[in-house]
Parts: C-alpha cells; sequence; structure tokens
C-alpha cells in the first residue's frame, strides 16, 4: 500500500522535470542569443580591423551540433561554457597584436612553453609599449588609469578546467600541440571566447589521436 | 525506438538526463551565474619566478634551539612546503614534524595582524607609527629604573641576541634571558662541567652498547634530527648494531627504540647510576631496590658494561637531582674511555650555548613581584604556560607596570602584555644561526609577510637610529666560501634559487634595516651573502654577546626527595616529542599528529600500568583525577605497558588557555598539579619531584586514539629478525609449489602477474593483447613500476612523514572541536577529536606501533614501528570492487584514485587489507563548510599541485603522483628520461632516518629496485596475493645475554 503511493508520485516528479528541462534549455539559448549579440557588438567595433572572416559565437556554437547535445543535462561534464564570450574591463583586441604587430603568443602569455601556468602579462608589460603606442585611444587609457592606480586589471577567465584537472601548458606546447587547437584562432578573435569544449572526451580523444597517455592519472590527481 | 512522447517512453538514459537537469535547475537557482571568476596579473612580474613552478628558497628552522636548515618551496609567493637542505651539516636533508610544522606558525589564523595596545581590558589595534611612540615615550619616562628592566627571548643562537642585548645596553637594561623550557638544563651543565661544551657530538655508529638512563635523544633531548640520522645509521649496521638499553619510568619514543627496558622509579636513577658506576655507596641491591626493579636486570647490565667495550651512558633525566644523574653518567664515560670515542666533546654543537635556566626565570619572578621591575619585554618564549602555576609568573607580571611582547601568536604570556609588537615568521625574515662552530647557518625571507607584522630586529635598529649597534659590529670570522654543493637540489624538484640580491628587492617598500646590518658583518658583503644564500651556509662564527650576565638568583630551599613526598604513584611529566612543552599546540598537524607512544591526539592523557589500572578499576578512558600537594588533574586514563607500575605520567604541551583556536581549551596541563621546584646545581626546572594519589572520578572520556590494537595478532605486519636468523644461509622456502595454488611472489620489478595480464592471457589464452599493461605498448606506459622500500630498522616511529604527508597532499585535519558532527539538527559533537574517536582520521601514512611479548605485563617487551601507507597493490583488492571505475591500476604502478569518478560508496575501503583508505565524511575542503580544515590563512599553504578534496570523496596515498609527473614534465623538457633516485616522495624526502626509500623498482639502477630484494624484503599480507608495491625490510633486534625476546 505504501509503496504504492510511494511510486504514485513518480510521474508528477517526472512532470516538474521535464518542466525544468524545457526551462533550463529556454534560458540555455537566451543567454547564448545574448553571449552571440555582445560577440557582434564587440566584432563591430572592431570592424575597421578586421580584414579576415572571423567565425563568430554563433558559428561555434552551430558548429556543435544542437542545443540539445550542448544542454547542462548531459551529465558527463558536457555542460561545457563553450562558446562563453564575457565582456573584458578592457576591450583588448589579439588581431591587432598578433597580426598586425606581429606579436608572438609567447610574448606575453611567457610561460606557457615552460610551467604548467601560461602566463599572464604583468600590467608593466602592457605599459612598455603603451606608454608611447596608441596613448589616446580610450581603452588605452583604461590601462593607463589602472597603471598609474598601481591596480591589476582584473581580466575575466574564460578557459578554465575544474580543480581536480592538471593540464600542464608546456607538455602540449612542447608537444606540438598549437596554441589555436584548444583556444582557437585568437588571433583573429576581436574578443575571445571558448573555443573549444574542453569536456574530458574532447581531450582524450585528442589524446588517443596523438597516441599519448591517457589513463585517469595522467591528468587526474 | 521510443522518444520523449511521455514519461512512461523515457529511457533509461533519458530518464538520468532529466534528472541531472532537476538537479542542475536547483544549482542554477542556487548559485548565481554572475560570479564570473578573475585573472588578476602583477603589475610588475618579479624576477626569477615562473608561474606554477616553484623556486626554493634555502633557509633556517627555527622551531626549536637546535637550528637545522630548510628549504623552502615557494609557489607564486607562498611558502608550501618545507624540506630539509642537504647541505647541513646539522640535518642533512632530513627534517622533524615540528620543522614541517613551521609552515602552520607562518600561516596561523591567529596571528596577531598588526600591533595592539591595552585600554583597559582589551587589546585595540594601533599603528605601527603610534605603537613605536608609546614604547619610546613608556621607556623614557622609565628612566634609570630601566636597570631592573627584564627581557626573555626564546632560546637561539645566531646574530640577534647580539644586536639585542646592545639595544638593550643603549637603554641601560641589563642582558636578555634566552630562555626554552624544552631544553634539558641538567645534561647541558654537566656537560659543561665534565666536558667543556653544552653539547658533544655523540656518535652512536661507534658504540657497541648505548644506555640511556632517562635521555630521550629520539624526543626531545638535544637536537634530535642529528641524533636520530645517527642512530638511524648506527642501527642499520644490522648485525654489527649497538643493543641499546633504556632505563627509566617510561619508556617513551626512544625508550620503545630500546632492545632492553629496565623500569625504574623516578628520583632512583642516581642509585641506579652510582650502582654501575661502582662509585659513591649505592650497590646493586639498593639502587635495585630503590627502583623498584630486579637486582638481576641491573646486574646485568652492569655486567654488559663492563664487557662491551665502546659504549655510551646517556642521561637525561628531569628530577631535582638531573645535573647530578648527567654527572655520573660523564664520569662513567670518562671511566669506560667512551669520550673521544662514542661521545665526542671535540666536535660539539652550538645551539644550547648561553641558554638561561629556570632559575633565572624564577629570580625575574622574585624581582618582579618585588614590583622593582618597571618593564618587561617577551618575544617567542611563553614563561607564563611553560612554568607552573605554582611559580606565580602571571601574578608577579601584574605587578610590573609596562609590558611589551614581540611575540606573533596570543600566548598566555602575551595576552598579559600592554603593548603587543608582533614579529615576523622565521620564514618571513633575515638572520642567522650557528648550528656548530665554524659554520653560520643563515635565514632569508622565502615570501612576504602575511601579516602586518615587522620583525624585531628591525625595530631595535630603528628604535636607536639605524647606526647606533651597527658602530660595534662583530665581524664573522673565517673565510666567505663555504665550499658546499647542494647535492640534493636535483632531488628537491628544481634548482635552488638565490634570494633577489640584497639592494634589488623592490616588490615592497619595506626597510631592511637587519639584513643591511647582516651583511655589514659579512666579509664579502652582499655579494657573498648573495653566492652563500644558495645553500644557506658561510663559513664564520657568530661572536657572543659582552652583555652582563644577570646576577645568580638567590638559591631555594630543596624541597625532599621524591621518595619521601605524600602519595601512592610517583608523578611522572614529561614534554611531548611533538608538542614540546607546549609551543607546537597552536598547529593543527601536531594537535591531529597522533603520539608516536600512546597513538592519541588533540587530548592529554595519563598513563597508568595496566596492573595497578585493573586492581583500582580502571581501564582505558575512564577518568582519573591526579592530587599532589599542590593541585590536582583530571583526565582520561592510559593504560600503558611501558610504565613503572609505581608510575603514573603525563605529556606536557596541551592544556592551553590561550595561544588560538587550535591550543586553548584542548587538554589538560599537568603543571597544575606540580611543585615549583629545580635542579640546584644546573637550575633546570625538575618535573618528577612529588608523588601523588590517583582516584577514579568516575567519568569516562573516549581516548582520541588511532591505534586499532596494540597487537599484531600473528598477522606479521611489523616483522623482525635475530641476528642469528640474518646470518644464516637463505633456504629457498617459499612456499609456493603447492599444485594449483598460484604464486604470491612477484614478478620481477615488483610487478605482479595479474596486471601484467590485465587485459590478456588468463582470460583469454590466445590473446596477447596486454594492452596499455604491456611494457611494449606504444604509450610505454608500462615502462616503470613506481615502488617504496620502508626499513624497520631504521624507523624510529617518529612519525615525521605524516606530517610531511600532511603537507604535501593538503590532507585535512580532522580533529578541531568544530570539525565534530552533528548530534542533533542543532547540537555538534564539540569534542576535541571526536571525528578521530569514529575513525575518521585523515592520514594517508600512518605510523603503526606493535607491542611484542610482555604478555604477563612485565617490562620486558619489544615494539615495532611500521609506517603504513597504500601498498600500491598489483592485484588491489579495492578496485574490482569499485562500481564506477574511480580506482584502478596505472600501468606504471600506481593504485590511482579518481576523485571526480568516486561516488563515495566505500566499497573499496571495506575491501583494503591496509585500511589505508580515507573517506572525506565532510566537506574539509570546502571554505563554506563548519568543518573546514584551513581557515585563511592556512590555505595558503594548499599544494596547487594537489586537488583539494570534497565531501563524499575517498583519498588515499597516491605516492606523489604530483612529484612523479613534475619528474617526468621536467625529463621530457630536458630531452632525457627520468634519472635514478632523481626526485622522492615528502615522506621519503623527510624521513630523519633514511628509512623510506622511493622509485621505479622495474628499473635497477633505482636504490629502490636493489633494496626491494634484500635479505630482509617481505610484503605485508603477500599471501593475500595483492603484490604489493610497498616493501618491507624487516628490522632486527638484538636480545641481551639475559634477556630472551621472541622474534
Amino acid at each position: 500500500m505504501t509503496r504504492r503511493r510511494k511510486w504514485a508520485a513518480v510521474p508528477g516528479l517526472a512532470v516538474i522535470a521535464v518542466i525544468a528541462t524545457l526551462l533550463s534549455a529556454y534560458s540555455g539559448a537566451q543567454t547564448a542569443q545574448q553571449a552571440g549579440a555582445a560577440q557582434q557588438a564587440g566584432a563591430a567595433q572592431q570592424a575597421g580591423a578586421a580584414p579576415a572572416p572571423l567565425p563568430t559565437v554563433d558559428e561555434v556554437r552551430a558548429s556543435i551540433d544542437t542545443v540539445a547535445e550542448r544542454g547542462p543535462w548531459a551529465y558527463s561534464g558536457a555542460s561545457s561554457p563553450q562558446g562563453y564570450a564575457p565582456e573584458q574591463p578592457i576591450n583588448f583586441p589579439h588581431p591587432v597584436h598578433v597580426q598586425g604587430a606581429g606579436m608572438n603568443c609567447l610574448y606575453c602569455h611567457f610561460s606557457a612553453n615552460k610551467a604548467p601556468d601560461p602566463g599572464l602579462p604583468a600590467v608593466a608589460t602592457c605599459m612598455g609599449c603603451h606608454s608611447i603606442v596608441a596613448t589616446g585611444s580610450p581603452e588605452i587609457q583604461k590601462l593607463t588609469q589602472y597603471w598609474s592606480d598601481s591596480l591589476p586589471i582584473p581580466w575575466v577567465r574564460i578557459h578554465k578546467v575544474p580543480d581536480y584537472v592538471q593540464f600542464p601548458h608546456q607538455r602540449h606546447v612542447n608537444g606540438g600541440v598549437s596554441c589555436q587547437t584548444c583556444h582557437g584562432e585568437v588571433q583573429e578573435m576581436p574578443r575571445v571566447f571558448q573555443y573549444a569544449s574542453l569536456n574530458m572526451g574532447w581531450c582524450v580523444n585528442c589524446h588517443v589521436e596523438r597516441q599519448v597517455r591517457y589513463d585517469c592519472s595522467t591528468c587526474h590527481y | 525506438m521510443s522518444t520523449t512522447s511521455g514519461s512512461s517512453g523515457l529511457k533509461r538514459r533519458e530518464f538520468l538526463k532529466v534528472l541531472g537537469a532537476t538537479g542542475a535547475a536547483a544549482g542554477t537557482v542556487g548559485c548565481s551565474s554572475d560570479s564570473v571568476e578573475r585573472l588578476i596579473p602583477y603589475l610588475n612580474h618579479p624576477d626569477q619566478t615562473v608561474p606554477g613552478v616553484s623556486n626554493y628558497y634555502a633557509t633556517t628552522c627555527r622551531e626549536c634551539a637546535a637550528g637545522c636548515g630548510v628549504i623552502a618551496e615557494v609557489r607564486d609567493g607562498r611558502a608550501i612546503k618545507l624540506e630539509g637542505n642537504p647541505a647541513h651539516p646539522l640535518n642533512q636533508g632530513a627534517i622533524c614534524s615540528k620543522g614541517q610544522a613551521a609552515l602552520q606558525g607562518l600561516y596561523n589564523p591567529d596571528r596577531f595582524r598588526g600591533p595592539m595596545m591595552r585600554e583597559g581590558e582589551r587589546l585595540v589595534p594601533i599603528t605601527w607609527d603610534r605603537a613605536l611612540q608609546e614604547l619610546n615615550t613608556r621607556l623614557d619616562q622609565a628612566g634609570p629604573a630601566l636597570a631592573n628592566g627584564v627581557f626573555i627571548n626564546q632560546h637561539e643562537s645566531g646574530s640577534f641576541p647580539v644586536v639585542l642585548d646592545q639595544w638593550l645596553a643603549t637603554r641601560g637594561i641589563p642582558g636578555h634571558l634566552s630562555y626554552d623550557a624544552d631544553l634539558n638544563l641538567g645534561t647541558i651543565a654537566a656537560h659543561r662541567q665534565a666536558y667543556g661544551v653544552a653539547w658533544p657530538t655523540i656518535d652512536f655508529t661507534q658504540a657497541r652498547l648505548i644506555v640511556s638512563v632517562g635521555a630521550d635523544f629520539l624526543d626531545d633531548w638535544g637536537a634530535a634530527v642529528p641524533q636520530q640520522l645517527n642512530f638511524a645509521d648506527a642501527r642499520a649496521q644490522l648485525q654489527n648494531a649497538p643493543r641499546f638499553v633504556y632505563v627509566g619510568p617510561r619508556r617513551s619514543l626512544t625508550g620503545l627504540n630500546a632492545d632492553q627496558w629496565i623500569p625504574c622509579r623516578p628520583g632512583s636513577e642516581l642509585a641506579i647510576m652510582q650502582a654501575l658506576g661502582g662509585t659513591g655507596t649505592a650497590s646493586i641491591a639498593q639502587a635495585a631496590e630503590a627502583a623498584g626493579v630486579e637486582p638481576t636486570l641491573l646486574q646485568g647490565l652492569a655486567d654488559e658494561l663492563r664487557g662491551a667495550g665502546r659504549s655510551m651512558i646517556l642521561a637525561g633525566t628531569r628530577g631535582a637531582d638531573a645535573m647530578e644523574v648527567a654527572l655520573a653518567a660523564a664520569a662513567l664515560n670518562q671511566a669506560l674511555g667512551n669520550v673521544g670515542v662514542t661521545i665526542l666533546p671535540g666536535s660539539p654543537a652550538t645551539a644550547f650555548e648561553r641558554a638561561a635556566s629556570y632559575a633565572d626565570v624564577r629570580g625575574v619572578v622574585e624581582q618582579m613581584a618585588s614590583g622593582q621591575v618597571p618593564v618587561f619585554f617577551v618575544r617567542g618564549a611563553n614563561p607564563a604556560f611553560t612554568t607552573p602555576p605554582a611559580l606565580g609568573f602571571a601574578a608577579a607580571m601584574a605587578r610590573v607596570p609596562f609590558k611589551v611582547s614581540f611575540s606573533s601568536y596570543p600566548d598566555e604570556t602575551t595576552l598579559l602584555c600592554d603593548l603587543i609588537l608582533p614579529d615576523h615568521h622565521a620564514l618571513e625574515s633575515w638572520g642567522d644561526a650557528q648550528p656548530v662552530p665554524g659554520l653560520i647557518g643563515l635565514q632569508q625571507p622565502t615570501m612576504d609577510p602575511v601579516f602586518n607584522t615587522r620583525p624585531t630586529a628591525d625595530l631595535l635598529l630603528l628604535l636607536t637610529g639605524g647606526g647606533a649597534l651597527s658602530a660595534a659590529p662583530l665581524a664573522i670570522s673565517g673565510a666567505t666560501s663555504p665550499g658546499v654543493e647542494v647535492p640534493g637540489a636535483a632531488a628537491l624538484g628544481s634548482q635552488v634559487v638565490p634570494a633577489p640580491a640584497p639592494g634589488a628587492v623592490t616588490t615592497t617598500p619595506r626597510e631592511h634595516l637587519y639584513r643591511d646590518w647582516l651583511i655589514g658583518r659579512i666579509p664579502g658583503g652582499a655579494a657573498a651573502l648573495t653566492s652563500a644564500l644558495q645553500t644557506g651556509l658561510i663559513a664564520g662564527n657568530v661572536g657572543q654577546s659582552a652583555a652582563a650576565v644577570r646576577p645568580a638568583p638567590a638559591p631555594v630551599a630543596a624541597l625532599p626527595a621524591i621518595a619521601q613526598t605524600e602519595g601512592d604513584f610517583f608523578f611522572h611529566i614529561y614534554p611531548s616529542p611533538l608538542l614540546g612543552t607546549g609551543s607546537g599546540a597552536n598547529k593543527p598537524w601536531l594537535q591531529e599528529l597522533a603520539d608516536p607512544v600512546s597513538k592519541i591526539a588533540w587530548q592529554t592523557w595519563i598513563e597508568i600500568h595496566p596492573t595497578r589500572a585493573w586492581d583500582m578499576g580502571i581501564d582505558n578512558g575512564d577518568l582519573v583525577t591526579i592530587t599532589t600537594g599542590t593541585g590536582s588533574v583530571t583526565a582520561p586514563a592510559y593504560l600503558y605497558l611501558g610504565i613503572h607500575p609505581d608510575t603514573v605520567a603525563m605529556p606536557l604541551g596541551r592544556g592551553h588557555t590561550a595561544y588560538g583556536r587550535y591550543a586553548a581549551g584542548i587538554g589538560v596541563n599537568p603543571l597544575i598539579a606540580v611543585p615549583a621546584a629545580e635542579d640546584a646545581q644546573s637550575g633546570g626546572l625538575a618535573y618528577s619531584v612529588t608523588k601523588c594519589r590517583v582516584t577514579k572520578t568516575g567519568g569516562f572520556d573516549d581516548l582520541v586514539t588511532t591505534e586499532g590494537s596494540a597487537r599484531q595478532h600473528g598477522r606479521g605486519i611489523a616483522q623482525a629478525m635475530t641476528v642469528a636468523e640474518l646470518m644464516a644461509p637463505v633456504t629457498d622456502d617459499h612456499g609456493h609449489d603447492i599444485p594449483g595454488v598460484p604464486s604470491y611472489e612477484p614478478l620481477p620489478g615488483l610487478r605482479s602477474p595479474v596486471a601484467a595480464d590485465a587485459q590478456g592471457e588468463l582470460a583469454d589464452p590466445d590473446s596477447k593483447d596486454k594492452g596499455m599493461y604491456d611494457p611494449q605498448h606504444w604509450s610505454k606506459m608500462a615502462s616503470r613500476r613506481w615502488a617504496m622500500t620502508i626499513d624497520l630498522a631504521r624507523c624510529t616511529g617518529c612519525s615525521a612523514c605524516v606530517t610531511a604527508c600532511y603537507a604535501e597532499n593538503n590532507i585535512p585535519t580532522v580533529g578541531a572541536p568544530w570539525q565534530g558532527r552533528a548530534t542533533s539538527p542543532l547540537t555538534w559533537d564539540e569534542r576535541p577529536g571526536a571525528n578521530i574517536v569514529k575513525g575518521r582520521e585523515m592520514t594517508w601514512i600512518r605510523i603503526e606501533r606493535y607491542f611484542e611479548g610482555g604478555e604477563d605485563y612485565g617490562s620486558n617487551f619489544d615494539t615495532r614501528f611500521a609506517p603504513m601507507l597504500c601498498q600500491h597493490c598489483g592485484n588491489a583488492p579495492c578496485e574490482p570492487v569499485c562500481p564506477v571505475y574511480a580506482t584502478y591500476h596505472s600501468p606504471d604502478g600506481l593504485n590511482v584514485q579518481v576523485y571526480n569518478r568516486c561516488v563515495g560508496t566505500r566499497y573499496c575501503s571495506n575491501n583494503c587489507p591496509y585500511k589505508v583508505r580515507y573517506f572525506n565524511w565532510f566537506g574539509y575542503g570546502e571554505p563554506n563548510r563548519r568543518q573546514y580544515a584551513f581557515p585563511e590563512p592556512l590555505n595558503w599553504q594548499l599544494n596547487p599541485d594537489v586537488t583539494v578534496r570534497g565531501k563524499g570523496v575517498m583519498e588515499k596515498c597516491t605516492f606523489c603522483v604530483q612529484r612523479i609527473r613534475e619528474a617526468e614534465h621536467r625529463a621530457v623538457a630536458e630531452g632525457r628520461l627520468v634519472e635514478a633516485d632523481e626526485f622522492t616522495t615528502a615522506c621519503a624526502q623527510a624521513c630523519p632516518s633514511r628509512a623510506i626509500v622511493f622509485g621505479d623498482a622495474a628499473d635497477a639502477t633505482w636504490s629502490v629496485a636493489q633494496l626491494a630484494t634484500d635479505r630482509r624484503a617481505y610484503h605485508v599480507f603477500g599471501d593475500l596475493s595483492t603484490y604489493t608495491a610497498v616493501v618491507y625490510l624487516k628490522s632486527i633486534i638484538h636480545p641481551g645475554p639475559a634477556t630472551p625476546v621472541q622474534a
């Protein structure tokens, strides 16, 4: 008797679950649209500086099948923030620096080939040029403000693997994996977004293809 | 087939997705999505640092007076690990638990944030300017009365005492008292009288017989780490190792390492010593009568001593006749010709020179109580806690109008002060130490200060205008080049990087007055200092202070001899090997670390012999009250075989009323029940001076013990062999030729026949595909077999490996009073160690301590220590029972626990024969949980290479896989393979006995591969066919002529 009653709640719970699923799919799509809009706004600002056709957030999102595949309900960590393109405190244009000025990734991300951590340029590194170059630009004036206030720039983190994953950059960079393999064509992104899913299946696929070690303790410890 | 047309049509997988979605929807509501993570760059990138790569700075450990060399691992500006400095002559790369725990002093959440001043009853924060102004004003007001001022400093060697005395002289204050309550003053005074040095080097390797009369040289008697290194070397001589006889009322950690124990009553040691030497009036029979022991045991020892050849007699009692006992030991050493052979006064340790005695502190108390003292300074020492309350230190301090503390922690003495000028931690400041003659150990800042503290030495120089004290520098004599390499630098994971060149430090605009003062003393100046900091050593001698010695205090009337006092038990108290006399109590690692003898943590216990306890109806955990003429203390009883039946014993170190959240209110302080008595000759505080009455109080308190059973029950966990067995020819009697029973001997290289076949022949005889477990597999993953050997002949049970593991692997401590479980919705189990009572401690490596023999409750029992950690079985029982494949055998021989796969069924732990898996019952690693183990800034110490585990996850020893990976990364970057013995695990690095060796057993060039084939090697529970990667080497027992001890 009581057992039957307990199970009687299952259809009700299932209805709640379905509603929640639809709601979250809807909100996910909303967020995607907003992010896409922001991305396009960013692209519009830089329209003059970027001649090459850029993959937009929408294009990247479209490339990963359907919304259903990306949704948070795919339980094995597949709730990737792929396509995440937050607004940064300073609208730093990678294309201008890489394509325009011909700078190498390692100029700023100086430890990507020698440490687990790729390195983030110190504010002084920016000021090394921008105390002279383009000092009139509003974005550079933001930079000079940070510098004169002795404040670090609070960049918004985009690429992140969970704390239980150890990702040594130097092994990948020195092993012939280009930066773009994981980060996309950053040199063409007016605003950086998360290019790859960074999900475990994505990692393992590459490890298998490249015939490198892929048992759990390679990365998880 | 079916689609999502209705709930009835859901497939299982889709149903799981729906469940996940509801969870995710709940999660979205719970946490706002605008919590973006920020990446904060440097403003200016500091030189010599690479993000995510450690720098290593050589400096000096100041946790005890010895002054061992340490290398601090600094990651992104924070010190995360201390390791021994291989180039240092004292500790030679080893480090003890206390030294490891210095980091928890540095990051202690209860440190003072900045200077404080008393306003009425409260201490309020003030600015440094105001604090220094206040200090100057009050000193000026005191005027000529300052000639009665008092400065009590922690005992330390080096230049700081010299600077301090110079500053005191500018103010007309007499020289400071250099006080360390942990020092064995009776022995030091006797050494000085007999040998002319405070501490001769003691060479155990040269002795054939070691006799220790209460000298706990592995606990707190002298410099524990160098003595332990040498003792382990002596025991590792196996058949040629010295026999060790311990005489004392209680088997301490040192006593448990002895081959034979002669129990005696406290206070009878002098009679025993005289009887052994044939000097004085006491005969063997009289001494045995006083000691309460069989005369044959003493006679046997006396005979053995005469026939032993090279021997040593060490004395370290803590009674009112401590110096006399030590003098008798010195005389015996002289008579037996041991001086210059095993006792080497020619190469002394200098750390204990100029130590003040307890009598000096008593003199200060008398002076303060009479109202003569206008100003009282204290730094590092905590005399209000470490002296018996009967002395009345706190009451006397209250008569001093102005009391200043330079201590960094809110200890009992500091909280009585009016002005608090918190010092930097030793890891934040410059300094030096003199461990041995002719060599100076340098101390350099390893990181920027955690709090708004300032180094006392800088303050002193600032107060005198910076220049006044350097007017008369004592030049450091000797050559500038130490001429020592750092042989183990590679083993430490990276090169030793020197500190930023003096003058080039630009990150924080702080004055470096003391550093510049030190540079002024060094021939060669800043350049010489910079190069010397590579090893942390420089040749030379720090001069002694020329300050006048304070007048000796008037002698006190001697108390009656302990045997004449009232009571039915002798009351014996002793400094804890981990917490000392109390300075370690605010460090959770040391509170959590089970006492090496009793295996009790977070608690004070009363040791009583089982036969006497049962007579009184007392069992383990029953509350017992000890009453003396001075006071009474109550604590749970611990029935201990290793105590003289007429004695009860209590450890010092706990029972703080202040000193921060990890110390206050934990345990009881036995000094409450001890009269303020001293050894009249040496001025040392006498601990064992009274008998006591013991009564059963009637309550019960669970012992916070990590021990399951003190007996092996024939399981052969910690095995030993006799010399005769060792010397016997090898016979092949493995017994694996029973038909149908597979061998449980591992394959060469400690490989398991099962793992090697994980996907192959046994399952499918035709298949040759062993997958990634095939050493020929393209990934080459299986070419190594990481393994470990543990030499039980070396292991002394000191537990330094345990603390090293806590530090390296972010292991939470679980015993603090707020970490217990909920007993009802709003009440919590707030007993200290409540989780440990339930068996929920997290120690990845633990020291198991087993007693052998002594079934008649006599003194004739043997002790075995066995470090127990994950055995990384080749055929692991934990692996097949995991329903989610969260644990598996990696091809390179690790038993891996994958935290993010683990769902916490605990099946693996149930199935582990070694019980080395630990479960996160609470969110010890989650800052918003009540049970969070790393309150800010303790979390600064966390190793970024190791995942901090969350609630509901199983964890265990990983063989320091992060170090394996780091070595592999480094080797790949340098285009080579990992070299033999290139790196090691945290436990092996710290081990002051050098008992643990780690490496690749499949490669014969590694030390571990050779040791694993030793004659003494065995696998624990090898008959379970677990094919463990941890190989133990049997210890060797040395029973005496008259002491049959079973193997």
